[in-house]
């Protein structure tokens, strides 16, 4: 009973006065993909500049458009996670359990009947992986929309349950062997795109598609732009969050196939380093962390400006703790940035507010994001 | 005036990406003074308490307290040093710490003690609570307690220091008549102490009650101050809006055979409400009323699913309705634009566009289950001109809109999905007094349209002049129906507390 | 009922300590030995660093935010310490080794207080970037250089080898449990007995409200991650005189057992509840996990999994609990699925 009382006027005149203020803890800047159009070319001009034998050597453009699809699957994961206000730190883990699926699947049956066999299967190995993804994609969703725990602290217990089980299935240790079909995906290009990147483009597209042009996409944005006022619109949290976390469980799927494609060996700690990368690039692509807005060429674009980076580091013989640095000091600096400018263009567009009143201090409970 | 004013607020400004918030406002307040400070959303009321409680730095002008030197408001902890507590419309209580805590914890941090003694806090909220005569279970965390408690402990905070002035922003909104009678009775003992109280509220019959002087803000400016005695509610009313109001019985005629749009038969639900009948016909505009926690809310709430009904029966449109969740509700045609519209009811960032079509993005699917988006657009425009929302585009954040614009949306929202009731929560809740009367203009026309218009109110005034009927609930059950000529402010407000 | 839910406790530690008991019970019925001293002692000794770790994720939890910087931060401070000991020649003395591995520690642990209060940031996604940026800059920079006992201050290295008891065949407890247990005690005591204590929960309980009444909450804040990080490094420390080496590469990856601790400990991930005593049975219990899987027949590589599904199972059970609760109430306006 108290909780309605509480709950109803008491609050709205206050929320109405303060309706700008519960925002600034989120630090939503609409970005279109221009900065990152631009951000991408500067980073590319600067390293073909400093060593444009190795950086514009076509094996190393190549290299990029082959390395860069596996991380964009997974930052593309790690998008829709936060766009519902969520995210998913087990995406890695996923990956990897669908690629430890397969390929240990192809190694049994290979051992069993053959290689021949294994490779007549291969389609059904395949799927297998995605098949592995989704269910784990499902667990999380499960635990978050059902159960009710926070996405943080779900996907950071099924990561260590995900990755935990594949190093019981390993032992610990790289296995190797995966169907030849995706070796040769791997390595095919198509009029000098690797196929890899293709499919990086199709996967984009789709989800482009489905967040955009579909009914349940837009329930996605309206969950995480504001979750009560979807449940008062009829938009089914259970519906979206389960969606979401399928989808991201897809995506980690279809990226843990991608890995065999690059390389025919799976282990439980392959791309350790990946969740702070995904994250980096989600948030660089204009993700807002806190959920409501993304964009999908935003994080295409980070993606490859990432990736860029990545090789311009080895080009300039710089080592993988340096890109680590790199990669936190822009995920800050970016979050950084986006919140100066956000406050700035708060106080000016306040003046359209029928409040005509800034209040100084955000409501940072208001959004529940424990992040 | 020969008595020394304990605050002095000299001609503040405050200035906001170039839009004047404050444009140089005074005011005073005696020792012992009840001070009114009335006004709109967006006059500039909340603005300057923020200025005052040190939450903002005023671009110039000077608050003095006592006769000492003029604030210099770089902190909120400088205005409590000079004795300045607010109590705020949500009462900023820590519901994970204890009543005593939440009452003792300021006067440590005041103390500039390092060491947080319980004994100590418990020595100080004691005082406060047996001070001001009443009995709080001190040991209780927050989270716990009910409204009107919490209510009790913000004030005990604000005077377990050496209050001089204190600004209670809209105390009264969440508390039953009962309970505003015992605030104001503690209101007095203040006074009686000395204490200058700071009174800001919208209901204009409390404000008269209990205040002894009276400012009216609009615009950032100061239009009105004076005595309260000089004061009807219809004068600050018309100084709040700059012009009258009309408050005037305007009802369409309702064929006595309409259709029955809803009827809900024995609806109860366990510690909130039970028994609860009534009829909606074709044409009308059904008010419900009652107190703050008469369970008015949660009937309506039930009626949408949100948290549904254990007994009884609803049906919508002659068809009956199994109700158990919002989305059942919203199959069974009935649509809900609720109280807390800035929470509950839109998405603040997002533009206008999408929440129009929050809640009916299932009907655009088209080809391949893509959304059709030229009729997405076209619903939009639709919608647009028939409630007159005004806004530069239908891209624009919703964030950008007044109130009144802002709750246009939300009833477009539910438009869009053509519902055979429309359940209003406190529709005219922080919506300005001039754009009220429109938003029960858009009412009217939806009603002699076809659409059920429920409106579940506490403003009297606005039920008066709308309703062809009047439900009144108690504690949980409907105890009167008033129709026609019955509809009288006092007569409600009579049934209302019982 | 009121003696029930003293028992239970404020953030269900009784729950928690009955838990450990029947796990306790029942490792000793499936393995005879389990019970024996040397298990007790290794129990102690592999909870000394975890302790160290969960106090300060418990601090920042309790303020409201999450941290995955703290072991980047302890190893950084540690390992900075000794190698500048072991490469400039100079024993600065335990003290002196402690000393200057907290003041990297309070350092670096600010850095994140400053960007998370100043700018209002996710805590989840600062430090993990922070992360990054503290192991990148340690291996460049510092060195990646395995400091074997061999080259540890000597001061350092005999620390490694005091023992307040010390049972021939039975185990040992550890000299550096006096400082842990010190600082366990003061961090119980700051939360329960300080200002600024009761600050950080009020902070945790509600920002604004926080703000309101005048604490200063960025200086609260980045106090409390200075705090964070030098607990962080005396933790780092403590490991390096319990191995006997300084590697910069451990530490780091072992982030999630710690914050699994805190949060089945019964702290609130939204902030304003959780106990220093909860935090101590959280670590016994993952430990207790970690340490015994082997004795009772489940193969080590179950480890991980297995902590896994006792953070899962914990944060669950209180889920469906809230829940439940407030579907009871009469009204759910926050979304208990954020």
């Amino acid at each position: 009973m108290s909780d309605s009382r509480d709950n109803a006027l008491t609050t709205a005149n206050r929320r109405i006065d303060n309706s700008v203020s519960s925002l600034i803890s989120r630090i939503q800047v609409k970005r279109g993909s221009g900065r990152m159009v631009i951000l991408l070319l500067v980073t590319f001009a600067f390293f073909a500049a400093l060593r444009p034998g190795i950086f514009l050597n076509p094996v190393n453009l190549q290299n990029i458009g082959v390395a860069a699809p596996e991380i964009g699957l997974l930052s593309l994961a790690m998008m829709i996670a936060m766009l519902t206000g969520g995210i998913d730190l087990s995406i890695v883990s996923i990956a990897n359990a669908s690629a430890i699926t397969i390929s240990s699947l192809y190694t049994a049956i290979a051992t069993a009947s053959g290689a021949e066999a294994a490779e007549g299967m291969a389609l059904l190995i395949i799927v297998a992986g995605l098949v592995v993804g989704l269910l784990c994609g499902a667990i999380n969703g499960l635990l978050i929309s059902v159960v009710g725990i926070t996405p943080i602290l779900t996907t950071l217990g099924t990561m260590q349950l995900f990755n935990g089980l594949a190093i019981v299935w390993t032992g610990g240790v790289t296995i190797s062997g995966a169907p030849a079909v995706l070796t040769s995906i791997g390595r095919s290009t198509l009029v000098g795109i690797p196929a890899l990147f293709l499919i990086l483009l199709a996967a984009a597209a789709l989800v482009a598609v489905v967040i955009n042009r579909t009914a349940i996409g837009r329930k996605i944005q309206l969950q995480g732009a504001n979750a009560v006022a979807a449940r008062y619109s009829g938009i089914s949290a259970r519906r979206t969050l389960m969606g979401t976390y399928l989808v991201c469980g897809a995506l980690g799927g279809l990226a843990g196939i991608l890995f065999l494609s690059r390389n025919p060996a799976a282990s439980a700690d392959y791309g350790s380093s990946y969740v702070l990368l995904t994250i980096v690039i989600a948030v660089l692509g204009g993700t807002n962390p806190n959920g409501g807005f993304a964009t999908v060429a935003g994080v295409l674009l980070a993606t490859l400006t990432l990736q860029v980076v990545s090789s311009g580091f080895t080009a300039l013989r710089l080592s993988d703790y340096q890109y680590a640095i790199a990669q936190g000091v822009l995920l800050v600096g970016v979050m950084v940035f986006d919140q100066i400018q956000f406050r700035h263009r708060r106080r000016a567009s306040s003046v359209t507010t029928s409040q005509g009143a800034v209040p100084a201090a955000p409501g940072s409970k208001e959004d529940g994001q424990p992040q | 005036m020969s008595v020394e004013p304990v605050l002095q607020v000299r001609d503040i400004v405050k200035v906001y990406g170039g839009v004047r918030a404050l444009g140089g406002v005074s005011l005073s307040l005696a020792p012992g003074e009840v001070h009114c400070l009335a006004g709109e959303n967006g006059s500039g009321k909340s603005t300057l308490i923020k200025v005052i409680c040190g939450v903002e730095r005023p671009d110039s002008g000077e608050i003095v307290v006592g006769g000492g030197e003029p604030l210099t408001h770089t902190t909120p902890s400088e205005a409590i040093r000079a004795g300045i507590q607010v109590i705020y419309q949500d009462f900023s209580l820590f519901p994970n710490l204890t009543a005593a805590e939440n009452i003792a914890y300021l006067s440590e941090l005041a103390a500039r003690h390092k060491l947080s003694s319980r004994r100590r806090i418990r020595a100080a909220a004691e005082a406060v609570v047996a001070d001001l005569g009443l009995r709080i279970d001190l040991d209780a965390d927050v989270a716990d307690l009910s409204v009107a408690d919490r209510q009790l402990i913000a004030i005990c905070r604000a005077l377990v220091g050496e209050a001089r002035v204190l600004i209670m922003d809209e105390p009264t909104t969440a508390l039953t008549s009962a309970e505003v009678q015992r605030l104001f009775t503690i209101v007095e003992r203040l006074q009686e102490r000395g204490v200058a109280i700071m009174f800001v509220s919208h209901k204009l019959d409390e404000v008269l009650q209990i205040s002894q002087h009276v400012t009216v803000l609009r615009n950032g400016l100061v239009v009105e101050s004076g005595p309260a005695a000089e004061y009807t509610g219809q004068r600050i009313a018309k100084a709040m809006i700059g012009r009258d109001v009309s408050q005037e019985r305007h009802v369409d005629p309702v064929e006595p055979d309409a259709d029955v749009l809803l009827a809900v038969d024995g609806l109860g639900r366990d510690g909130a409400f039970s028994d609860v009948s009534f009829e909606l016909r074709r044409g009308e505009i059904l008010g419900i009323t009652g107190l703050l926690g008469s369970g008015r809310a949660e009937i309506a709430e039930a009626i949408f699913g949100v948290h549904p009904a254990e007994e009884g029966t609803i049906a919508v449109g002659g068809r009956p309705a199994t109700i158990s969740s919002i989305t059942e509700a919203m199959k069974a045609g009935i649509g809900y634009v609720p109280e807390d519209r800035l929470t509950q009811g839109l998405f603040l960032e997002n533009p206008i566009a999408e929440n129009i079509v929050a809640a009916s993005l299932d009907s655009y699917r088209g080809k391949g289950r893509l959304l059709d988006r030229r009729r997405i657009a076209d619903s939009i425009s639709a919608l647009f001109e028939q409630l007159r929302i005004k806004a530069p585009n239908p891209q624009a954040p919703v964030r950008s809109l007044s109130g009144g614009n802002a709750q246009r949306v939300v009833i477009a929202k539910w438009l869009d999905r053509n519902p055979t009731v429309l359940l209003l929560n406190g529709p005219t809740v922080g919506v300005d007094v001039g754009s009220k009367e429109e938003i029960f203009t858009i009412l009217r026309r939806l009603a002699a349209h076809g659409t059920g218009i429920i409106v579940i109110s506490d403003d009297i005034p606005e039920l008066v002049a709308s309703c062809h009927r009047v439900l009144i609930v108690r504690a949980g059950r409907l105890v009167a129906e008033l129709v026609g000529d019955e509809i009288e402010v006092a007569e409600i407000q009579q049934r209302m507390a019982g | 009922m009121n003696a029930l839910k003293r028992l239970r406790g404020a953030n269900n530690e009784g729950i928690l300590l009955a838990v450990i008991i029947v796990l306790v019970i029942a490792m000793a019925m499936a393995s005879p030995a389990f019970f024996t001293p040397s298990t007790f002692f290794s129990l102690v000794r592999s909870s000394m660093v975890p302790l160290v770790f969960a106090l300060g994720v418990l601090l920042v939890m309790v303020s409201g935010g999450i941290d995955v910087s703290f072991a980047a931060i302890a190893i950084f401070a540690a390992y900075s310490a000794i190698a500048w000991s072991s490469g400039s020649g100079i024993d600065p003395g335990l003290f002196g080794a402690f000393l200057i591995a907290l003041v990297i520690g309070a350092l670096l642990g600010g850095l994140n207080g400053v960007v998370i209060a100043r700018f209002r940031l996710p805590t989840l996604i600062v430090t993990l970037g922070t992360q990054g940026v503290f192991k990148g800059i340690l291996l460049t920079y510092i060195g990646s250089r395995y400091i074997s006992a061999g080259n540890l201050p000597p001061s350092v290295l005999a620390a490694g080898d005091a023992y307040l008891v010390n049972i021939p065949g039975a185990g040992y407890l550890h000299a550096m449990m006096v400082p842990v247990v010190l600082v366990t005690i003061g961090v119980w005591w700051m939360l329960k007995y300080t200002v600024f204590g009761r600050g950080i929960y009020a902070i945790g309980g509600d920002v604004e409200a926080a703000r309101r009444v005048g604490i200063k909450v960025v200086r609260t804040q980045v106090l409390l991650y200075m705090m964070v990080g030098a607990l962080a490094a005396f933790g780092g420390i403590i490991y390096v005189i319990l191995g006997k080496n300084a590697n910069p590469q451990s530490l780091v990856g072992s982030e999630l057992d710690i914050i699994a601790a805190v949060v089945l400990g019964g702290a609130s991930i939204f902030g304003g509840r959780g106990s220093v005593l909860g935090t101590v049975l959280g670590v016994l219990l993952v430990q207790l996990i970690n340490n015994n899987l082997v004795l009772v027949g489940i193969p080590s590589t179950w480890q991980r999994a297995a902590v896994g599904i006792l953070l899962l199972a914990g944060v669950g059970i209180q889920a469906l609990a809230t829940v439940r609760a407030s579907s009871r109430s009469t009204a759910i306006h926050e979304e208990t699925v954020a």
